[in-house]
């Protein structure tokens, strides 16, 4: 690991001052970091991968970690909520079910009580070649996308190049799925924008996931009360049940009407695609129907009909579409 | 023949190299009687349920390792590891690593010019702090030429591969020659001809790794002068002193060699290795203690693998379930190193066999021992080549098999296991009763190992005047339980509670010990802890006798008691008959108390989800037999030990190349996958007690051999197709499903 | 050998040269002031020091601090990148032997601690982040002498073989057995996904769980 400062952030505007580089072309590896859980980033810095020389603590700030009502049912998650808070808290598991089990699903309860919403939303990619200190592959700044020719089994079958990474987050897909926000604070201001938004495919950024700009932090995530939110579901499938990452997962929100037949969905896809993956069209091919057998197995079919599999990972495909079919029947049954 | 000395005789050993059996070899052993163990059921510890000696220790944290030791003045080791799977030095530059604050020194290895494979160590670094040890090996600047590589045995074998071997290539790629070949290939095949049914099939396992908790790792406590202690986490503690003393350049009886504990080894830590070098080499060179432990992506590049095999049979039985003829090609793939994959057909019989065993050499980091060796490879290929077989002659597997097992151990244990497992093979694979995805399967394999004691461990038994009693040796316990039953032995021949004594093991200064390989070490060592406790009771009793005025030979020790004549002395008050120094007593490895062939049957349940391709083990049972057992709890942890990574082999790990780049993808716990709490299924350890050797046999490897092989065969049952290809993992099976959907 | 050596009763750390080597000479001295030469320590004492200055500014190179260890203040000091693990381990005066550094990835376990009453990975969590925070690690159960019913349940199901994975596994068990006095076979295996063993004791590590579950319960 090398050697780094390390600063207390008492406030968020001390942070984003801590946290934005003197010279705005720094290599994006080697900005100051920030550290809300250290699970992700303590691993990036200890394999060179993200040569940090600054880490700011953002736990020092108080507050940031609250869950609280919106006051319209809806939910303010402070950035720093620990997933265990999420997953616990009784609110989110009556109320936003599929997040709960989101918050679950993930890593390990050694994990769960230290890494925070924030830092999950913002976790670097789980692709073997980014997380070899020694290839320097495109996400790093090379010119090569070694899974694409290489050991691909688990990265992109969907929205994939020039890099194939899959996005680790659970919990982004499920908060797309329940129409979620987050704010943004940096040195230009707060911005509140749709966590869709917030992630951004490799032919637009390839060496971030997501909007943020250097200085910028995740300050609070917005969940509203919908009427989706109650029937929302998260289906994670892991190679290793005990620890690992999504192979492949579905996010599903559901509105039923009184006839049985499916009101609204929102349907998203992750461990596929380089960012959380709606599949709207699978949205509209559920919307209106009795989610029979026959509706499930096309809608799964419409879900992965953009993929294009590299040479091991075409196995998602099939699986993706049980996931699809059964996170769906698992809310309607 | 050897001519022997009176009262001496010679007698064939198992020999062991590294931890992989080779051979036997003769030594001379006393001609004498040997204490016997007595009845296997009437012992009053040994071969019962007793807590682990450790346990208090290890339960607290307050167990030592190697990783734990810190002497004062000590010095932080990092290694300088290669990034290629094959390059030449060009230079090195150590003035940025020399610039970090606290470094105390850089060597680049001498007369290191070209490296084989990526995580090769090429440097050593030591600094004031583990940081700045880590920093500055990170700044030594290396330059490369890389040179052609091959990382994978499709690549070794296409024609005209690079060599991965000074010595390999020679116009077949990868292959290293003089492959070792068995029996008449024209004749099996003239066989296969007549059989009722065939098989030809390829069974690839891959490189796995051990993935001891506690990696590679040495303390080198030498400050100059004339003497030092060298803590490592090793399996073979003998060795240290001698090994230390070639790199310190200090008699070897001035150097104290110390295992206390071991966080695992599996087959990869014998001697004090590279990373005992270096520790000494820079302890010396600087005068200071030095810590040097490996990181964990230095463990997996660089600290020993378990080989893979590619193995392609062409096999025949006749219809009335006799195994006939089996033709096999075996590539055994270690690395840069070389291996050995046990001989098909295994454990059982056939009439006509031939087997050619080839190596097929990469650019990775050599194959040593690994929990016994070239077995679990060879029994997941042959067990299923079994079960191919049987289906085809619609036979049960399990009878098919006890019509071709050599030894009816494995008989009694096919049927104990197939009881316990609940033997109720899928009728329809592929299908489940009630339609569902989840479908169950069935299978089972055996194996066998050599193991068996060796002669040359001497034990020490000293018995205080205050009556406190030590036995010493200088083995170590690697996890197996070697302090509990080297306690155990004593306390029990000397009428003792397990509690009064005390075994002080892992220091090389003591009585000679065994290097733990092969199984071999309860089998070696318990002889000699008896032998030692017999002549410290024979002791005893001649001292004590006049005191009850009992004849020697009539004088009992029981219930904390030496009795006699109607009378009954308390251990203490006996004990304070002794001079002020005490008793110590030595006994010595005896053939009769040791034996060796361990049998085992592993049986799985598997629940295999058709549309995900997840596979649930739900339970797993293994016989093992192992002669007279040491510690009946201990021996059903091993066993469960082995039943579980055996399920790591069969469906979790293995080790995953870029054959563009040459280098390792998953060198990470988070992407070598161990099984973990949730993939544990309901484990059944039985030990064979229809056994009736009363002798000693190790029994740490058989457990871990036929597990993988009985869950392929399970997947096999449950699904409907079958996985020739170790780990089975969920796109593998949805592969091999959609594949059979679209035939 | 003429002389008997003592190795330690079952390989407790009788050896004193084992638990005690002053560092604090290098680190308070010449590195810190080096570093303080060299412009790289603007730090101030985090938190739990002597608050002074500016609590936003960055800290480098070796820097003092204190952590409250099993119920004790311990004086150390470390660097920004030393994470909690190595502190325990390499950098207390008395260092700890309990947390075990495995995979240094937060992926095994072994350095499980209980950190304000809640479990975390020790290498994952850096030492100054720890500041002012309850630590408590296996040491802070019981002793051999006196273990808690957890470790005694250990002992008495096996639930370890070599033990490099025991302490992470004990720790975990116990603080989950506070709040979870009567779990199931399934809320144990749930609840330890995140410890690795390799040696293949986990059937015995529940039956110790359950076990010690049932003897705090009489």
């Amino acid at each position: 690991m090398n050697a780094f400062e390390f600063a207390n952030a008492p406030t968020v505007e001390a942070a984003v001052k801590l946290l934005t580089p003197s010279d705005p072309k720094t290599d994006p590896d080697e900005l100051p970091r920030a550290l809300a859980g250290g699970q992700d980033l303590l691993t990036t810095i200890k394999a060179y991968i993200t040569p940090a020389p600054r880490v700011v603590n953002l736990k020092t700030i108080q507050g940031l970690d609250k869950i609280a009502d919106d006051g319209r049912g809806g939910l303010k998650i402070g950035a720093l909520a620990t997933i265990t808070a999420i997953e616990e808290s009784e609110t989110i598991r009556k109320n936003f079910p599929g997040l709960a089990q989101a918050a679950h699903s993930i890593a390990t309860p050694q994990i769960r009580n230290i890494g925070t919403i924030g830092g999950n939303l913002c976790q670097r990619p789980r692709c073997w070649y980014f997380r070899l200190e020694t290839v320097k592959c495109l996400k790093k700044g090379g010119t090569e996308c070694y899974a694409s020719i290489g050991q691909n089994k688990y990265n992109a079958i969907i929205a994939g190049g020039p890099s194939y990474i899959v996005h680790p987050s659970d919990l982004a897909p499920m908060l797309i799925a329940l129409n979620a926000t987050l704010t943004i604070t940096g040195p230009e201001g707060s911005r509140t924008i749709p966590v869709q938004e917030f992630f951004a495919l490799p032919k637009v950024s390839v060496r971030h996931e997501n909007v943020l700009k250097p200085g910028e932090i995740v300050t609070e995530v917005q969940v509203p009360a919908t009427a989706l939110a109650a029937k929302s579901t998260y289906l994670k499938f892991k190679e290793r049940e005990s620890l690992d990452f999504a192979m492949s997962a579905v996010a599903a929100a559901l509105e039923m009407a009184a006839d049985g037949t499916v009101k609204d969905a929102r349907l998203v896809l992750a461990g596929v695609a380089p960012i959380p993956w709606r599949v709207p069209d699978a949205e509209k091919a559920l919307i209106g129907k009795k989610p029979d057998a026959a509706t499930l197995l096309n809608v799964a079919q419409i879900a992965l009909q953009d993929a294009d599999p590299l040479e091991h990972n075409a196995y998602k495909v099939p699986l993706t579409q049980t996931l699809m079919r059964r996170a769906i029947a698992s809310l309607t049954a | 023949m050897p001519t022997t000395q009176p009262g001496k005789k010679t007698i064939l050993v198992p020999k062991i190299v590294n931890g992989v059996p080779s051979g036997e070899e003769e030594i001379v052993v006393d001609d004498t009687d040997a204490p016997a163990w007595g009845p296997k059921d009437k012992h009053r510890l040994i071969n019962t349920y007793l807590p682990r000696a450790d346990g208090p220790h290890k339960a607290t944290g307050t167990a030592v390792y190697t990783h734990d030791v810190k002497v004062p003045n000590m010095a932080y080791a990092c290694f300088v590891t290669s990034p290629h799977a094959h390059a030449r030095i060009k230079s090195v530059n150590k003035a940025a690593a020399e610039e970090v604050p606290g470094v105390l020194a850089v060597v680049p290895f001498p007369n290191l010019e070209e490296v084989r494979f990526e995580g090769q160590p090429v440097a050593a670094v030591a600094a004031k702090t583990l940081e700045a040890a880590e920093e500055a090996a990170h700044a030594v600047a290396i330059e490369w030429e890389q040179l052609p590589f091959v990382v994978t045995a499709e690549d070794a074998m296409k024609p005209g591969a690079p060599a991965a071997v000074n010595g390999g290539g020679g116009g077949r790629g990868g292959f290293r020659g003089g492959g070792n070949r068995g029996g008449n290939p024209e004749q099996v095949l003239d066989a296969l001809k007549s059989c009722d049914v065939t098989v030809e099939a390829t069974y690839t396992s891959v490189i796995m790794h051990h993935c001891c908790l506690e990696t590679h790792s040495v303390v080198c406590d030498y400050s100059g002068g004339d003497s030092a202690t060298v803590y490592c986490s090793t399996q073979g503690c003998n060795s240290i002193a001698t090994d230390a003393a070639r790199e310190l350049g200090l008699p070897a009886s001035k150097i104290a060699g110390i295992v206390y504990n071991m966080g695992g080894g599996f087959g990869s830590k014998f001697g004090i290795g590279i990373v005992g070098q270096w520790a000494c080499r820079l302890s010396k060179k600087l005068s200071q203690p030095v810590k040097l432990v490996l990181t964990r992506r230095e463990e997996f590049l660089g600290a020993g693998n378990g080989p893979g095999a590619i193995q392609t049979f062409k096999a025949g039985a006749t219809k009335d379930g006799k195994l006939v003829a089996v033709h096999c090609i075996q590539h055994a793939l270690p690395g840069i190193g070389r291996s050995n994959i046990a001989a098909q057909p295994y454990q059982y019989h056939a009439e006509h066999t031939y087997r050619e065993q080839t190596t097929v050499n990469t650019n990775e980091d050599s194959s040593v021992a690994m929990r016994a060796p070239g077995h679990p490879q060879a029994c997941f290929a042959m067990e299923s080549l079994m079960d191919e077989l049987a289906e085809k002659l619609g036979m049960d597997p399990v009878e098919f098999r006890k019509k071709n097992v050599p030894d009816p151990a494995w008989v009694r244990q096919l049927d104990a296991g197939a009881k316990a497992i609940g033997w109720n093979r899928n009728k329809t694979p592929g299908k489940s009763a009630n339609g569902s995805s989840l479908v169950r399967g069935m299978g089972c394999g055996i194996g066998a190992w050599g193991g068996g004691g060796r002669g040359g461990c001497v034990a020490t038994v000293n018995i205080g005047q205050d009556g406190s009693v030590t036995v010493q040796n200088a083995s170590q316990d690697l996890g197996t339980g070697t302090r509990t039953y080297v306690r155990a032995i004593v306390a029990e021949e000397l009428g003792l509670d397990y509690n009064d004594v005390l075994e002080e093991i892992g220091d090389s200064r003591f009585t000679n010990g065994v290097a733990s390989g092969g199984s071999t070490t309860a089998a070696s060592l318990a002889p000699a802890v008896k032998d030692a406790a017999y002549n410290a009771r024979t002791e005893m009793a001649n001292r004590v006798a006049p005191h009850l005025g009992a004849d020697p030979s009539a004088v009992l020790f029981a219930d904390r008691q030496i009795a006699g004549n109607g009378k009954a002395l308390p251990w203490k008050q006996a004990c304070a008959f002794l001079p002020s120094g005490g008793l110590s007593v030595r006994g010595e490895w005896k053939p009769g108390l040791s034996g060796n062939g361990a049998h085992g049957a592993s049986f799985a349940e598997v629940e295999v989800d058709m549309e995900t391709g997840h596979v649930r083990v739900v339970k797993m049972a293994h016989v093992q037999d192992g002669g007279l057992i040491l510690n009946r709890m201990g021996a059903e942890s091993q066993i469960n030990g082995g039943m579980i990574q055996s399920l790591g082999m069969a469906l979790y790990e293995g080790r995953v190349m870029d054959s563009n780049l040459g280098v390792m993808v998953n060198p990470a716990f988070n992407d070598y996958k161990l099984p973990g709490c949730l993939e544990i299924p309901e484990l059944i350890p039985i030990i064979d007690d229809g056994d009736e050797r009363n002798q000693v046999i190790g029994l740490a490897e058989p457990a871990n051999i036929p597990g993988s092989g009985a869950i392929a065969n399970a997947v096999a049952n449950a699904i409907g197709v079958r996985i020739r290809e170790l780990p089975i993992t969920p796109d593998k099976i949805l592969n091999a499903l959609a594949q059979q959907k679209n035939v | 050998m003429s002389a008997t050596p003592s190795p330690p009763a079952n390989g407790s750390p009788a050896d004193r040269k084992l638990s005690a080597v002053s560092r604090r000479g290098f680190l308070k001295g010449a590195a810190v002031a080096a570093a303080a030469a060299e412009g790289l320590l603007h730090q101030q004492p985090p938190a739990s020091a002597a608050p002074a200055g500016d609590p936003a500014a960055p800290m480098s190179g070796p820097t003092p601090i204190t952590l409250k260890v099993n119920g004790k203040d311990r004086e150390v000091t470390v660097e920004p990148r030393t994470t909690l693990v190595s502190a325990l381990r390499d950098h207390l005066d008395q260092p700890l032997t309990g947390p075990k550094l495995v995979c240094n990835a937060g992926t095994c376990g072994a350095c499980t601690v209980i950190l304000d009453g809640k479990i975390v990975y020790g290498c994952s969590v850096l030492a100054m982040d720890a500041i002012g925070r309850t630590i408590t690690t296996v040491e802070g159960l019981g002793t051999p002498e006196k273990p808690n019913a957890v470790q005694k349940a250990f002992v008495e199901k096996d639930g370890m073989m070599c033990g490099y994975c025991t302490s992470g596994f004990v720790t975990n068990i116990s603080n989950f057995l506070n709040k979870h006095p009567d779990p199931t076979l399934e809320e144990v295996k749930e609840r330890c996904k995140g410890n690795f063993c390799r040696c293949g004791t986990y059937p015995h590590v529940f039956a110790a769980a359950l076990a010690a579950a049932k003897a705090n319960k009489t």
